[in-house]
């Protein structure tokens, strides 16, 4: 299809909004493609929400959009999004096809061809106590994935031992401060390997469970995600580290968002076969983490190597910390 | 002799008038029936296949009846272009195509504009139902054309011909 194109290096950013811009009835698309373009640039979100102005989510702070194209502050001559607006973005991110989707809308989002994730609120109907489907969607989300190739230059040298072996490592961060954008650099590192710092290219595991890291749209990537990286999308994690283990003959398995007993289990398993684990969890500090039930038995026996710690101090992706799991003392790094 | 060959292309020419008019009769049940395995088609990529619709319909239009295969194609092709337009939208432009080309009336034409109202936009268990409602109004139509067709088919082509007689003898 031809919204499928391969994966950019760096123009990345004007086309990664175009590509979702092409997913938007003509009413949005036009007014959007008027935006300027150190504002494309930054828009993380896109907020169209039915009888309600248009909004964007940009990097520091939020704005309404202008019939014309502009930003503004207050929500006096914003656009606001009508009832076809809503009933076109919903055929065109379901591609006309919500009956295919069932599975997606229980989850509360749809992954787009280019990783990007639109999420969607409406009304729920429930079966039994479990969500049987949206009705009546009301809200869309867009959220724009941006693959920030060298996210994990600074942080690699930390990560990996002098003998040329890599950390277990868990990135640990609020959301939306670039947890899922790092883990993924990480992974197309490790996957080609790092020459400058003795690493082979390694075999790498990929269980994305929200479709986020490697964005896969039909089961194939379409995020760089390395030559040797191999992705069970839309799995259970901890279904997937298993499945992985038995059948790819991971090095490293990289999985997003740990936090259930049943994903701890896993884990552990996974460490005592030996394999590498590169995870990511909620969270602001290693104090909070400890205080979690479920997580305390990994710190007890010390299976993390090494703690990332994201922030946004000093803009998205701020690397605040990294933590060595044997001492629990900081390496010493304050990155900007 | 030359009368004789006059009189021969007459009759000849309202004989294959009277055909074609009686074709147009037969031909509306035949492409019905072949609508009715269509939908049928799509029901089953809706329901079991869960396949997204513009793919849906490219399949349809792919193994279907070629006499309607037009309708289902130009759809999948509108769906896949990417303007922003709805299957809605992309479904009255096909058949908007599709319909003075073929031999269904305009009972069929409103039948099939309405499934447009309903494709893609609901979760599975409706859009069967939309079908299957779909399905039922066409094969009420259908009956009623295959009447017609009885009725109409051996009238025009008797009529045609001996048509064609009645003028040779006027003039001659």
């Amino acid at each position: 299809m031809s919204i499928l194109r391969p994966m950019q290096v760096l123009d990345a950013e004007q086309t990664m909004l175009d590509e979702v811009l092409t997913l938007l009835p003509p009413s949005l698309r036009d007014i959007l493609s008027n935006l300027p373009v150190a504002i494309k640039n930054s828009v993380e979100e896109i907020r169209v929400r039915q009888g309600r102005p248009l909004m964007l989510g940009l990097a520091q702070r939020d704005g309404y959009v202008s019939h014309q194209g502009a930003i503004l502050d207050s929500e006096v001559g914003a656009y606001q999004v009508s009832a076809t607006d809503i009933e076109r973005v919903t055929q065109l991110v379901s591609r006309s096809s919500l009956y295919a989707l069932e599975e997606e809308l229980r989850n509360g989002f749809i992954t787009l061809p280019g990783g990007h994730r639109v999420g969607i609120t409406g009304k729920v109907l429930t079966e039994q106590g479990r969500v049987k489907n949206i009705k009546y969607i009301s809200s869309f989300n867009f959220r724009i994935s941006r693959a920030v190739l060298g996210a994990a230059d600074r942080v690699l040298p930390y990560l990996i031992a002098p003998d040329g072996r890599f950390f277990h490592t868990v990135l640990v961060s609020p959301p939306r401060c670039g947890k899922t954008t790092l883990l993924r650099d990480l992974v197309r590192r490790l996957s080609s390997g790092v020459p400058e710092l003795g690493f082979p290219g390694a075999t790498v595991g990929v269980v994305d469970e929200r479709s986020e890291i490697a964005g896969c749209y039909r089961g194939v990537p379409q995020r760089e995600v390395g030559p040797r990286t191999d992705v069970l999308d839309a799995c259970p994690k901890a279904a997937g580290m298993m499945m992985l283990l038995r059948s790819m003959g991971p090095t490293v398995i990289a999985t997003d968002e740990i936090g259930r007993q049943e994903d701890i289990a896993a884990l552990e398993e996974v460490i005592n076969a030996g394999i590498k684990v590169l995870t990511t969890i909620h969270g602001s500090s290693l104090e909070e983490l400890a205080d979690r039930p479920a997580l305390q038995y990994l710190f007890q026996i010390k299976a993390f190597q090494r703690f990332v710690i994201l922030g946004r101090s000093r803009g998205v992706g701020t690397v605040e910390d990294i933590i060595d799991g044997q001492t629990l003392r900081s390496l010493g790094v304050k990155l900007c | 002799m030359l009368k004789l060959l006059g009189a021969a292309a007459v009759v000849f020419s309202c004989t294959l008038i009277g055909m074609t008019v009686a074709s147009g009769y037969s031909r509306r049940p035949m492409e019905i029936r072949a609508l009715l395995n269509a939908l049928q088609m799509l029901e089953t990529e809706v329901s079991y296949g869960a396949t997204p619709l513009p793919e849906a319909l490219a399949l349809v239009a792919e193994r279907c009846d070629p006499r309607i295969a037009l309708l289902f194609n130009r759809a999948s092709e509108e769906l896949l272009t990417l303007r922003g337009i709805t299957a809605r939208e992309s479904w009255e432009t096909a058949l908007k195509e599709f319909y003075p080309k073929s031999a269904l009336n305009r009972s069929d034409r409103t039948i099939l504009l309405e499934l447009g109202n309903s494709l893609g936009v609901s979760d599975r268990e409706d859009q069967l139902k939309h079908l299957a409602l779909t399905r039922e109004q066409l094969k009420l139509e259908q009956a009623k054309a295959e009447d017609d067709s009885q009725r109409n088919t051996k009238v025009y082509n008797y009529l045609g011909f001996l048509g064609g007689l009645t003028l040779v003898l006027i003039f001659i």
